[in-house]
C-alpha cells in the first residue's frame, strides 16, 4: 500500500522554478517529498514543499528561507584558492578572488529568493559544513566557515542554527517550506569519495578565470 | 581621478566594488538601491555610475532610465554589474541606454580597465 502512495505521489512532481531544470530531482520515500540534490557550486531554490540535499565535506551550505511567502533554497560552495595575492582577506584591496566567487554563490541564492518575493528582513538562515576533512592541506573548511559568517554579518543576516566545523563530512536535508533540517556527521567510510569530489571541484574552480570581463555596448 | 557612484543592495558587493575602484585611484560613492542613487546623483554629479539590477524599491534598469531622463547623465557611462547572465535581460539594459554589463563575478582588473575606457 505504502509503495503504492509513494508512486501516485510521484505523479506530482512540482515544476522547477525557471533556471533549475538541470538540478537532479527524485522521489525520497524516507521524507515523502520530491528531493533536489545539489553538487559542489550549485544551488536550488523552491515555492514548493520539497526538500533540498547534498553532501558537505569541507564545503558550506547555506539554508536560506522567507517563512512569510514560503520559499527557501540551498547553496554548495567553497572558497577557490586565492593565488593571486596570497591569502584573500575580506579587505583585500584587490577584492580576493575567494571573495568574489564566495559573495557570488550567496548572492546568487538570495537575488532568486528575492525574485520569488522574499524579503531580505525576513530571511531565516541556517549555515552547514565547513569540516576539516582534507586533513593533509590547510583547514579550508575553515575557510569557508569564516567567509560565510563575514559575509552575513555584513549583509546584517543572523544565523539561526548551524552544524559547522570538526572535522566530519555530512549530509544535509533542507525542508525549505518548514525550515527544518536534518544533518547527519558520516562515517569515515564515506570520506574518501567526498574528497575527491571536492578536490575535483577546486580544481576545476582553478582552472575558471579572476572574474568576468566587462561587455561595453556599441 | 573620477567620482564613480556604485549601487548595490549587497553590502558584501558594495565593499568589493568600492576597494577595487578607490585602489586603481577613484573616488566612489555608495547607495543601496536606486532610489538612494538618483539622490545622491542629483547631489553629488558623478563621472560613472556602476549599478547592480535586482535590488529592492527602485532596480538598476529602472535607475538607467531616471538617470537618462536627467540633462547631466545623459551621456554619463552606466556600467551593469549583475547576477545576470541571460541575453534578454542584457538587451533590455542596452535598450534602457547601459553602457556596458559584467556578470558576476567580476574581474577587478578587467573593471577598472573598462572604466578608465569608458571615462575616456
Amino acid at each position: 500500500m505504502a509503495t503504492v502512495l509513494n508512486r501516485l505521489a510521484t505523479l506530482g512532481r512540482p515544476a522547477p522554478l525557471p533556471g533549475f531544470e538541470r538540478i537532479q530531482r527524485s522521489w525520497e520515500p524516507e521524507h515523502e517529498r520530491w528531493s533536489a540534490r545539489i553538487l559542489p557550486g550549485e544551488y536550488f531554490v523552491t515555492r514548493s514543499d520539497e526538500v533540498v540535499t547534498t553532501v558537505l565535506g569541507s564545503c558550506i551550505s547555506a539554508c536560506v528561507r522567507d517563512p512569510t511567502v514560503r520559499v527557501g533554497g540551498m547553496n554548495h560552495f567553497m572558497l577557490p584558492e586565492d593565488t593571486t595575492s596570497g591569502r584573500s582577506s575580506w579587505l583585500d584591496p584587490q577584492a580576493g578572488l575567494a571573495t568574489r566567487y564566495g559573495s557570488f554563490a550567496m548572492e546568487s541564492l538570495i537575488n532568486d529568493l528575492l525574485k520569488c518575493g522574499a524579503r531580505k528582513e525576513r530571511l531565516e538562515v541556517k549555515l552547514f559544513g565547513g569540516g576539516n576533512i582534507l586533513s593533509a592541506l590547510t583547514d579550508i573548511g575553515a575557510r569557508n566557515i569564516e567567509f560565510a559568517r563575514s559575509f552575513l554579518r555584513l549583509e546584517r543576516l543572523a544565523v539561526s542554527a548551524e552544524d559547522v566545523g570538526d572535522v566530519f563530512p555530512r549530509r544535509v536535508v533542507y525542508f525549505p517550506a518548514s525550515g527544518r533540517v536534518l544533518v547527519r556527521r558520516l562515517k569515515s567510510l564515506d570520506r574518501q569519495e567526498i574528497v575527491n569530489e571536492e578536490r575535483r571541484h577546486m580544481a576545476k574552480m582553478g582552472e575558471r578565470p579572476a572574474g568576468n570581463d566587462v561587455e561595453l555596448f556599441d | 581621478m573620477a567620482r564613480i557612484l556604485a549601487v548595490d543592495d549587497s553590502a558584501a558587493m558594495r565593499q568589493m566594488v568600492g576597494v577595487t575602484l578607490k585602489a586603481a585611484g577613484h573616488d566612489v560613492l555608495d547607495a543601496s538601491d536606486g532610489d538612494e542613487a538618483l539622490e545622491l546623483a542629483r547631489k553629488f554629479p558623478a563621472d560613472l555610475v556602476i549599478t547592480d539590477v535586482n535590488m529592492p524599491n527602485m532596480d538598476g534598469l529602472s535607475l538607467v532610465r531616471a538617470l537618462r531622463q536627467m540633462p547631466q547623465y545623459r551621456l554619463t557611462p552606466i556600467l551593469v554589474l549583475t547576477t545576470e547572465a541571460g541575453p534578454e535581460k542584457k538587451s533590455e539594459g542596452k535598450a534602457a541606454g547601459a553602457t556596458g554589463w559584467v556578470v558576476k563575478p567580476f574581474n577587478p582588473e578587467r573593471l577598472v580597465a573598462a572604466v578608465g575606457k569608458c571615462l575616456g
